[in-house]
């Protein structure tokens, strides 16, 4: 099985908001995926629909081969939200152990817990209160706890919002690290300069995926130099392309 | 001092409550809704105390006229008429003794076939009473009015006699079928407070933790997890409910030792009783979490859930004295079932088998209170 995750023609509606419609891409193993693409323009809604946390309309979402939503494959699935998502009154290594366990981690507990609060260089504040810390190191405490279980699948919805560029660069080399060990990581994200260090894009904008390929392929398609423009391209693109009645809900 | 930014505080006060259309309709509703409770309670026509009496009295020849009277049957009469507060129903002794038992009559005298014999002998009238006892309230009122009762015979004796002699001494001879007369009030309310307590801080607490869950994201990322809906539910319940059994543990050592509070029960029953409390709260608690945004509304849920309740669970006011319609609505609240499972054991020595329909009823309500819970976890993800 090569990919990781396949999104075959995903359709979602909200009460008033069509999230997804007709979406589909497909995630190598052991890459980096980056989901660029405004506000609204259905990342996180993407993301969730790979976990399972909602059931797409039509189409279908596939985990590692498993059809989502699926309770058994979330042991193999890694999740940090765009909330840092922690129990403020409770430490960081506290943390982490309960997702560890809940999270499904077969083996030591203890080392891996060790090991993912070492990752996220917090080992001596691994006894502080998350209340007590600052939001860079609940930031890096939530990514320990998303990855604590060692998950060949992790999902990190808009991981650097607000993270200095120091502790940006130190999230990158922990992806590269993982990606390393051969597992997949799907991030949204609407920085593009960040963009830049994902294997492969997918620029989304209101529900569909605009374009998909290696950050030098889509500069090179849209025939821009930097990706914020190739993106703006796209866009604009798809805008006339949805004048035709192809394109609409 | 400034008065612009103190009017502007002022006004954002209020912008803020009536942007909450919540709040403003509890505010405005709840008071009502739990006066009007209040209200029907305090104003019902309260259920007369029941007495038996068990007449086997075969009378005796008063020395004063000469003539044959039946003291039994007279005290019967003026007691009747004493007081609309108290009913009294002739019956055989062996009904009176079950009825007493089940805690249908609040008291039974039982006046033997000596009774005016013995009386005229001893110029003293002793009435023989065993009062239920669980409400020492009740026991009190009756002891004045059966005084009262006794004196108003005699009274009519002297004047049939045409002569006034001092009226001879009334005297009670009290038993009681359940607590006794060192019980008082305390011990009546003793039972409610140790339930209450329970059921109050487990809501509170497992609403302000759930909603918190919620607002913080990490009942999402849960949901991210393997872990099981209802082993969310179960989780919650298992570890608030050692709290609650702490705390149980702690006011029921309290009340015993540090307050006197009588007991007569089996402890170990009251837990079973307090643990189920606790994870019917802890349901209710994750239920109605989803329906409050912030701390606040959680606690604007607390005179609706609990006030109300607590008012109907007979735990100031005996449920059967309540209006006949209001019976059910009371019995539909968990607290009532719970309140009198606890007065069955700590004052009457129940035990586990005999409060089995209160037990099975909140285990009932406690069921459906999971299912609940569990389903509400749902709300917010998977839309």
């Amino acid at each position: 099985m090569v990919y990781a995750v396949e999104i075959n023609n995903v359709h979602k509606r909200f009460k008033n908001v069509h999230a997804l419609r007709g979406l589909s891409l497909n995630v190598e193993r052991g890459i980096t995926y980056g989901l660029l693409g405004p506000n609204g323009s259905g990342k996180t809604t993407l993301i969730r629909a790979i976990i399972g946390l909602l059931t797409p309309d039509s189409g279908e979402v596939r985990v590692l081969g498993t059809k989502m939503p699926n309770k058994a494959i979330l042991s193999r699935i890694g999740y940090m939200t765009q909330q840092t998502a922690l129990y403020d009154d409770l430490t960081v290594r506290q943390n982490v152990e309960f997702f560890a366990v809940v999270g499904g981690l077969n083996g030591d507990v203890r080392a891996a817990v060790d090991e993912a609060i070492a990752l996220v260089d917090l080992t001596d504040r691994a006894n502080s209160r998350v209340r007590e810390l600052s939001g860079g190191m609940k930031q890096r405490c939530s990514l320990a706890v998303a990855l604590v279980h060692h998950p060949d699948v992790l999902l990190l919805d808009e991981p650097t919002v607000g993270v200095d560029p120091q502790l940006r660069v130190q999230f990158w080399q922990h992806f590269r690290q993982l990606n390393a060990q051969g597992v997949t990581l799907i991030v949204s994200s609407h920085v593009m300069d960040e963009a830049e260090r994902c294997d492969r894009l997918g620029f989304l904008r209101g529900g569909l995926l605009l374009a998909e390929g290696t950050a030098s392929e889509l500069r090179q398609r849209a025939g821009t130099a930097t990706l914020e423009a190739a993106f703006l391209r796209f866009a604009d693109a798809a805008v006339s392309s949805s004048q035709s009645p192809v394109a609409s809900s | 001092m400034s008065t612009t930014r103190i009017l502007t505080l002022a006004r954002r006060v209020i912008q803020q409550l009536a942007a909450d259309k919540r709040t403003i309709a509890l505010i405005l509703f709840v008071p009502l809704a739990v006066m009007t409770v209040a209200g029907i309670l305090v104003r019902s026509q309260s259920s007369p105390l029941s007495i038996g009496l068990v007449l086997e009295d075969e009378g005796a020849v008063i020395p004063l006229g000469n003539r044959q009277v039946n003291l039994g049957q007279r005290l019967a009469e003026s007691l009747g008429s004493v007081s609309d507060v108290i009913q009294i129903q002739v019956m055989p002794a062996a009904e009176a003794r079950a009825r007493l038992d089940a805690g249908e009559l609040d008291a039974v005298i039982t006046l033997p076939a000596d009774f005016s014999a013995r009386t005229v002998a001893a110029r003293e009238l002793t009435i023989p009473v065993e009062y239920e006892g669980s409400n020492p309230m009740a026991a009190q009122l009756l002891a004045g009015l059966l005084t009262r009762g006794a004196v108003q015979t005699l009274a009519s004796l002297s004047v049939i006699g045409g002569a006034t002699v001092t009226a001879p001494p009334v005297h009670l001879q009290e038993t009681y079928r359940y607590g006794g007369a060192h019980f008082d009030t305390m011990d009546y309310l003793a039972p409610v407070f140790i339930g209450l307590f329970v059921f109050l801080f487990v809501f509170i607490l497992t609403s302000v933790a759930f909603l918190r869950e919620r607002a913080a994201g990490t009942l999402e990322r849960l949901q991210a997890t393997p872990i099981r809906r209802i082993e969310i539910v179960t989780g919650y319940m298992l570890g608030f409910a050692l709290f609650a059994l702490a705390q149980a543990l702690i006011i029921l050592g309290y009340t015993i030792f540090g307050l006197n509070v009588h007991y007569t029960g089996n402890l170990a029953v009251i837990f079973v009783v307090e643990f189920l409390l606790a994870l019917m709260a802890v349901n209710l608690g994750i239920f109605f979490s989803t329906f409050a945004r912030n701390e606040f509304q959680v606690v604007q849920f607390i005179p609706l859930v609990v006030v109300t309740q607590i008012l109907l669970s007979g735990a100031l006011w005996p449920v059967e004295e309540m209006p006949a319609w209001l019976q059910p609505v009371a019995w539909l609240m968990p607290l009532t079932h719970a309140n009198r499972a606890l007065r069955d054991v700590m004052i009457k020595g129940f035990d586990l088998i005999q409060i089995a329909p209160f037990v099975l009823a909140l285990v009932a309500f406690a069921s459906a209170f999971v299912v609940l819970a569990a389903q509400t976890v749902r709300r917010g993800v998977n839309t």
